[in-house]
């Protein structure tokens, strides 16, 4: 309590009691708010900041961060210096992990369904009462044999919450836990694994390449690793004396990172694979391809002639040629695959392609190319798993009466599947589910029993980031805050479920609670691992260092294996025509793309004001979604910007507000996702709209990746008024010199110059 | 025409207008006064307490209708200095009969001015900090700002003017005392200050007189054109002129002339004995006096326009075309050209300068037309600024145009108290006249 | 009698420099590389977080009164295929001859010692006339009094002031920071280092577009920086001498041929 705050609940104190017995009513005089610091915490001194090291958990990057402290308040996150993957920064949505932890919306304790399933109606409970109702509903199915109707169902988690899980799940008996949320970049993964033989993510290296083709991935906003590859970006642009490198964008939609390319490639929608091996067969063709099977490569590749890809594509046959020479002769180069490419119904083989052009280059294993990661100090999930933790297969199962207990943490699939899965429906049928959510969400709006779980500035765990390091990784998640709310750890809600149960579990996982078992479990690392106990006396001296640092990771370069990419390996995998799209083209004759919103990602950050408050990097919207038109496009269809329009696919349609756009293909659309849930706290709630609600069940049959750019769409205009708030009135420079530019060829001339 | 009118008329006239009061001039006001509080003091309650956001200024529009009320009233302001003072040097004959109520309308019109200030800023409460008062810190105020002169200009403006109309006034609030009863008797003892109309009196009268004219003609055209560099010292396009300062003084003598075309033209039909005092004659002179200030302004406005193209920057061009080419200030810019320009044209005809209601009709699209040229510089200039990507428009919400229209209300009720109380014609002036016939002018005209 | 004129000469010119400095004590530039930039608005959250702005919500936001002290301008050229987007982020520019200063009547708005232009809000009476003669758009306005639902306000940083009804605001180079690192290099005897103050935008930029800096300091990044054959300064002709230097984006001309674009 601040001094102030005293003297006013003093004054209002005194006036209270005065104005109470005027009215013949003695208020409670708010005094007892002061005793708890009377006894102040030993880490607090007014005024003086203390800093946390700890882990971004706003999207899967693994950012190490610092969170700022001032007398128990979380004030500030910054990137953490010494991390590897961001290297001291952050993005708008790490920024934002503030309003997570102090949102007015939050679960404030744990409750009991009382009214109907999806009604809203809870009441409060007590901890030990809800741990013991879960308990017992786990011990009914141990009982009944059934054990193996247990399904959890989490985000992914790379740390030792997911082998906490693991551990309980095959000690309890049940072989289903999954991880699923929309952006898991499962094709990515598998396609790595096909190609390559390489069952994770690799560094993308683009801060020392000089010639860099992406095929729709947007880095800059939500791709992978965005604060680690964009500080490659601007590496890669202006880092000092090496020459500024070049980046290529093939997209139907300009993006984020489409906008600061040098070129871009607006591909039709679904034929980037094509594409990708049309230059693959130029590199080959050209001779640049040096490697003994190039007769192989040849004729693999025969069918993929720039003249037929042009047709297909409907980029210009000698600019793909132009692109595979500048590709090849570029020295380093590299092609990358983002979401855009991975959402297709074959985003798979559109991956492979892009492995191909990758080795025919000759950039795998090399710097400024694509670095395969060391293998991790904790082995995490594979493609393989992945391929099994499918959310339409859950569906299938609940449906089908398997599913007896549904306990969700940190993941929400009734926002993010489309209509078709009837996930809800499947939820429906669910005898029990328990959701550790924080909020109230549509998926946990479905359960009987909600833990509310900390934010990750209040909790305990770690990390193990994959894409784009090169080095060992590990973070650590400590709490930087005692917690806002009544809410428990994930991991601890695991334990205190095991201790309630007994049997094998509750020996299993005998902790006192989960820092414990984390703690523990680095034991073993720093037992297991010279690299890592280096430098080390004790594992407590070692313990304190990675508390003080944030983590562990390998300070070195990362070592540049080659690997490589055989015919024989991928020749099942390669994309021989354009991807499928679903309606029929007179009917629904525009391509719809959707993409991730640059601060809700998959929706996740849609309750957090200030990325709503956070102007669309491209669009500049504010609050709410839109959808892209060419005005090409909108002129022939009488719309206009700001219009309301209805976007209607096969299985179903949409309202939202029209907004024109040049850089998009006048046969394509565009719809951000992130908006328009029904729940998820005031600054979320019915705010735009959903478009994965329109999308056909697709997903690419290898790898179970849910496939976002599956259909065609028809725009009508539906009304003046789509209520479009967007910052930024005229886009138009004219002629003022505002933002200004030098050629690149003009830059040649004066780069040496360049200090600092 | 042999209506001469004697000294008894005058009083007559004049003091029996002050006392003798009907029930629809008490319905009148009544209504004003109302309309003002509920018009103009309970918004700006509102805006004080709720906060600037009720209005409809914005990013990077600040500043709107509260200044163009601001500087329009500045303008009507304006008249009362210029006949008071100016003619009075020149000894203009036709200004005795016209000088009183033109310097009410200053006064109170300088009262809302000030009141413009306090209802534009956002911390009225503090208004004090722009005054360079002796204080604990030392904080001294900003004298390089424009609105600084703005201070000092209306400060003094405001001063001296109160102490004009005042000093004009003694001799007839001694008139007075002796014809009336009550706490009239009591305030107008008080006020005049022994006022016996003695030799030596009627000597530093008329000394005093003389002087403040001369020391206030050049405030005449200094307190416009200080206003004026509120903007034309800024960098704004559409704000940054050279020829800002004598445009806007000549625009303020258009507008005030104007209003005191108003407010003569209706006493005369309300209370017929003013047309005895107020004649074609009056109506002549400040015909082609406006015609003449119409002519000047209409040559500012081309030239502004004029060096705007000339200059053919982006900038100037973009502010230039907002404003005469873009809906709805195509039509408002179209109007005041109309107002300001074309129909004042037809006072080179006689016929229409003695008419009273044609003259009237034509003040009211003048005093319109000031109005839309003050609303065509302030927001929309600033609509137009450098970056494109920060350009958007405005429209005044409710709360100021009721601040706007409770003005002109709190204006006729402030006016038709005060000349209740004091005599809008100055009596002594009028007996200096008295016994020639009102109708003509006299001597050489 | 020449001498007489120098000298009137000298003290118009030492009356003519921003906030009567002869020098400033440190020189607090900003170089924003437009190269670099890619857009992404991190700087954006980075600066609402840091400095207690306040979130106005969509209805506000649509009468353009939404809270930036940093905002990304894009400027769009050409048509489909050839569009070209420009990014440039915008705060204030600390003029060393700033509009804003001359206009303001209380000295609310001033230049500091540090050649800051800097803002006080208790003296602020809500002129918005430093807004209107801003030629960058740069300034904010508390139209309201603005609140944070609980726990939110459990984040306000407690460093920097939360503004009240009727005050303006803007960027402050991140001021609070400035003075901690200025305090510390007192105690310690010593001039404040390169990179020891990091506003926090500068801070969570993830491209390193943004680099701040003393210029007073020749081996300062930033004074090497300025000296940058692509610098230029936004709106430079107004000669209002801005504190924050641009790096030109490199980029081909518009409507110029794309790579391999034959015939
Ligand atoms: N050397 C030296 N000694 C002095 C003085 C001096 O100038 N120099 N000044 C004297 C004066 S004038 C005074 S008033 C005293 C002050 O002396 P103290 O009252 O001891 O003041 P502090 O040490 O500032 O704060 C006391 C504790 O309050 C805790 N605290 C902070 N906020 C809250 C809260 O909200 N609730 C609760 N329960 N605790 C909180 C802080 O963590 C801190 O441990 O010191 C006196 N002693
Ligand atoms: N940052 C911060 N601010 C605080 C506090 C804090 O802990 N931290 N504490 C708060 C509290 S509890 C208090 S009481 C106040 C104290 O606030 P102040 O009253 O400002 O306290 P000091 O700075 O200790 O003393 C004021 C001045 O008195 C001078 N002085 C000493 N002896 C004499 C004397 O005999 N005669 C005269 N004329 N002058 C003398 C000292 O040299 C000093 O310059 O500060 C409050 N403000
Ligand atoms: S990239 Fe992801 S992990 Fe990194 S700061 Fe942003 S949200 Fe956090
Ligand atoms: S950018 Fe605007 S607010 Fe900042 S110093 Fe310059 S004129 Fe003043
Ligand atoms: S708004 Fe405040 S800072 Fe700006 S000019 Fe007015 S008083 Fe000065
Ligand atoms: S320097 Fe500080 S105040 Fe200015 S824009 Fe950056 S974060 Fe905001
Ligand atoms: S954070 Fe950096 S890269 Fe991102 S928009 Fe701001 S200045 Fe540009
Ligand atoms: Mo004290």
């Amino acid at each position: 309590m601040k001094r102030r705050d005293f003297l006013k609940y003093l004054g209002s104190g005194i006036v209270g009691t005065g104005v109470g017995l005027a009215f013949g009513k003695v208020t409670k005089p708010p005094g007892a708010k002061l005793i708890p610091y009377l006894i102040p915490p030993e880490d607090v001194i007014p005024g003086v900041a203390t800093w946390y090291a700890s882990l971004c958990t706003q999207c899967s990057a693994g950012c190490g961060i610092l969170v700022k402290v001032m007398e128990g308040r979380a004030k500030k996150i910054e990137g953490n210096p010494l991390h590897p993957v961001n290297k001291g920064r952050l993005c708008a949505r790490g920024n934002a992990a503030l309003q997570a932890l102090y949102n007015p919306d939050r679960i404030k304790g744990p409750m009991k369904r009382t009214g109907e399933r999806g009604s809203g109606k809870y009441k409060e409970i007590s901890w030990n009462e809800a741990v013991s109702i879960l308990g017992r509903n786990l011990s009914e199915l141990d009982k009944n044999g059934a054990t193996e109707g247990l399904y959890v169902l989490t985000s992914t988690l790379r740390g030792h919450l997911n082998t906490l899980i693991r551990e309980f799940m095959s000690s309890y008996g049940s072989p289903n836990y999954m991880q699923y949320e929309l952006f898991q970049h499962r094709n990515l993964i598998y396609a790595n694994r096909v190609s390559m033989g390489l069952d994770a993510i690799p560094h993308y290296d683009i801060a020392n390449t000089r010639y860099l083709l992406s095929f729709g991935a947007d880095f800059s906003s939500t791709w992978l690793s965005p604060v680690n590859l964009s500080h490659g970006y601007g590496e890669m642009r202006q880092g000092g004396a090496r020459r500024r490198g070049v980046l290529v964008q093939v997209e139907p939609r300009l993006s984020l990172t489409g906008a600061n390319a040098d070129e871009w490639v607006p591909v039709r929608p679904g034929t980037e694979g094509v594409l990708a091996l049309s230059i693959a067969h130029e590199i080959v063709a050209g001779g640049y391809y040096k490697g003994a099977d190039a007769s192989s490569w040849k004729e693999l590749l025969s069918g993929f002639s720039p003249e037929h890809a042009a047709r297909v594509t409907e980029v210009d046959a000698g600019r793909i040629h132009h692109i595979a020479k500048e590709f090849v002769k570029t020295r380093p180069s590299l092609a990358i695959g983002g979401d855009n490419l991975s959402a297709y119904r074959d985003g798979l083989s559109c991956l492979v392609a892009v492995n191909i052009l990758n080795h025919l280059a000759g950039n795998i294993g090399r710097k400024g190319g694509v670095v395969p990661n060391p293998a991790g100090l904790l082995k995490g999930r594979t493609g393989t798993e992945l391929r099994k933790d499918r959310i339409t297969a859950l569906a299938k199962s609940a449906l089908e009466g398997d599913v007896k207990t549904l306990i969700v943490y940190n993941t929400n699939p009734v926002f993010t599947t489309p209509a078709g899965v009837k996930l809800e429906r499947a939820l429906r049928n669910v005898p029990f589910i328990a959701s550790l959510s924080s909020f109230m969400d549509e998926t946990t709006a479905m359960a009987d029993l909600i833990l509310p779980s900390h934010t990750s500035l209040e909790d305990w765990g770690d990390d193990f980031a994959e894409p784009s390091t090169g080095v060992r990784v590990a973070t650590l998640m400590q709490p930087a805050v005692s917690p806002v709310f009544d809410t428990r750890g994930a991991g601890d809600i695991f334990i205190s479920l095991a201790k309630a149960l007994g049997g094998k579990v509750g020996e299993r996982l005998n902790y006192k609670g989960f820092p414990e078992y984390l703690k523990e479990s680095w034991r073993k690392i720093y037992a297991n691992n010279k690299e890592v106990a280096a430098g080390a006396l004790t594992f407590d001296g070692f313990w304190n260092r990675l508390l003080e640092h944030g983590g562990w990771w390998q300070t070195e370069e990362p070592r540049h294996k080659p690997r490589s990419v055989s015919v024989r390996r991928v020749k099942a995998h390669i994309p021989t025509s354009p991807s499928e799209f679903e309606g029929d083209e007179g009917r629904y004759p525009l391509y719809l793309v959707t993409y991730p919103h640059a601060g809700y990602l998959d929706g996740r950050g849609a309750n957090l004001p200030w990325l709503q408050e956070m102007p669309d990097p491209m669009t500049a919207v504010v609050w709410g979604s839109w959808v892209e038109i060419n005005p090409k496009t909108a002129r022939k269809l009488g719309i206009k910007q700001g219009d309301l329009v209805t976007v209607e696919s096969p299985y179903g349609g949409i309202d939202l507000p029209a907004f024109l756009y040049e850089g998009i293909r006048p046969d394509t659309v565009a719809v951000p996702i992130g908006q328009g849930h029904r729940l998820y706290g005031r600054y979320a709630e019915k705010r735009g709209v959903n478009p994965i609600e329109i999308l056909p069940v697709a997903e690419d049959k290898r790898s179970g990746e849910l496939a976002l750019n599956s259909t065609r769409v028809r725009l009508e205009r539906k009304g003046a008024d789509g209520k479009l708030v967007k910052m930024g009135v005229r886009t138009e420079e004219l002629g003022r010199g505002i933002v200004q530019t030098i050629t690149p060829e003009e830059f040649e001339r004066i780069a040496g110059k360049e200090e600092a | 025409m042999a209506n001469k009118i004697t000294y008894r008329e005058i009083n007559q006239d004049i003091i029996g207008f002050m006392t003798n009061t009907g029930i629809w001039y008490y319905i009148v006001l009544g209504f004003m006064a109302l309309g003002a509080l509920a018009l103009f003091f309970a918004p700006w309650a509102y805006q004080i307490y709720t906060g600037q956001g009720v209005t409809g200024l914005n990013v990077p529009i600040f500043w709107g209708v509260y200044l163009v009320n601001f500087v329009f009233w500045v303008g009507v302001a304006h008249a009362g200095t210029l006949i008071s003072a100016m003619l009075f040097i020149t000894k203009t004959p036709w200004r005795r009969s016209i000088a009183r109520g033109a310097e009410t309308m200053t006064f109170f019109a300088l009262i809302l001015v000030t009141l413009f200030i306090f209802i534009h800023m956002g911390r009225p409460w503090n208004f004090y900090w722009s005054f360079p008062y002796p204080n604990q810190r030392l904080l001294w105020t900003n004298f390089q700002s424009p609105l600084m002169f703005d201070v000092f200009a209306i400060g003094t403006y405001f001063t001296s003017s109160a102490i004009f109309l005042y000093f004009g006034m003694i001799p007839d609030l001694a008139a007075l005392k002796h014809h009336t009863t009550g706490w009239r008797k009591w305030l107008y003892t008080t006020l005049s200050l022994g006022w016996r109309g003695t030799d030596r009196q009627w000597h530093v009268q008329g000394k005093a007189t003389m002087f403040f004219s001369s020391f206030i003609m050049p405030l005449v055209v200094s307190v416009h054109s200080i206003v004026s560099w509120d903007f034309a010292l800024s960098v704004v396009p559409g704000y940054s002129k050279t020829i800002f300062a004598p445009y806007f003084v000549t625009g303020a003598l258009l507008s005030g002339f104007a209003g005191v075309v108003l407010m003569l033209t209706l006493l005369r039909w309300f209370f017929p004995f003013v047309r005895k005092y107020v004649t074609e004659y009056h109506y002549d002179s400040i015909g082609k006096m406006i015609l003449l200030l119409s002519l000047v302004w209409s040559y500012c406005t081309i030239m502004e326009i004029l060096t705007g193209l000339y200059a053919n920057t982006s900038e100037e061009m973009e502010s230039l075309k907002y404003k005469i080419l873009t809906d709805p200030y195509m039509q408002l810019f179209a109007l005041m050209m109309f107002s300001n320009t074309i129909l004042p044209l037809v006072l080179m005809i006689k016929k229409v300068r003695i008419t009273p209601v044609i003259m009237f009709f034509i003040c009211i699209f003048v005093m319109v037309g000031m109005w839309l040229e003050r609303y065509l510089i302030i927001p929309n200039a600033l609509s137009r600024k450098f970056l494109p990507w920060m350009w958007y428009d405005y429209f005044p919400s409710w709360v100021e145009l009721s601040i706007t229209a409770g003005a002109f209300m709190f204006f006729i009720a402030m006016f038709m108290a005060s000349i209740k109380i004091f005599p809008v014609f100055s009596l002594f002036e009028l007996k200096e006249d008295a016994g020639i016939p009102m109708e003509k002018p006299h001597g050489e005209g | 009698m020449s001498k007489i004129v120098k000298k009137v000469k000298e003290r118009l010119r030492d009356f003519r420099r921003p906030g009567y400095y002869k020098e400033f004590e440190y020189n607090w530039t900003m170089v924003i590389d437009l190269d670099k930039c890619n857009g992404c608005e991190a700087c954006v959250v980075a600066c609402h977080a840091e400095n207690n702005l306040p979130i106005v919500g969509k209805d506000e936001c649509s009468k353009s009164r939404a809270f930036n002290w940093i905002r990304i301008e894009r400027y769009v050229e050409g048509e489909f295929p050839n569009v070209k987007v420009k990014f440039i982020p915008i705060m204030c520019q600390h003029c060393n001859s700033a509009p804003c200063e001359l206009g303001c009547p209380v000295y609310a708005t001033y230049h500091n010692q540090d050649g800051l232009n800097v803002q006080v809000y208790n003296r602020c009476v809500g002129t918005f006339t430093c807004a209107t003669y801003c030629p960058y758009d740069v300034r904010r306005f508390n139209w309201f009094t603005y609140k944070w639902p609980e726990p939110l306000d459990q984040q306000l940083n407690p460093d920097v002031t939360v503004r009240e009804m009727g005050v303006m605001e803007k960027c402050t180079f991140c001021i609070q920071r400035i003075r901690v690192a200025k305090d510390r290099a007192k105690d310690e005897n010593r001039k404040v280092r390169d990179g020891e103050v990091v506003p926090a935008c500068v801070q969570s930029c993830p491209t390193g577009a943004l680099v701040f800096g003393d210029r007073n300091d020749p081996k300062s990044r930033v004074a090497k920086l300025a000296k940058s054959p692509r610098r230029f300064r936004l709106l430079e002709g107004l000669n209002t001498d801005p504190s924050v230097i641009y790096l030109k984006r490199v980029m081909k001309k518009s409507g110029s041929k794309k790579h391999g674009e034959h015939g």
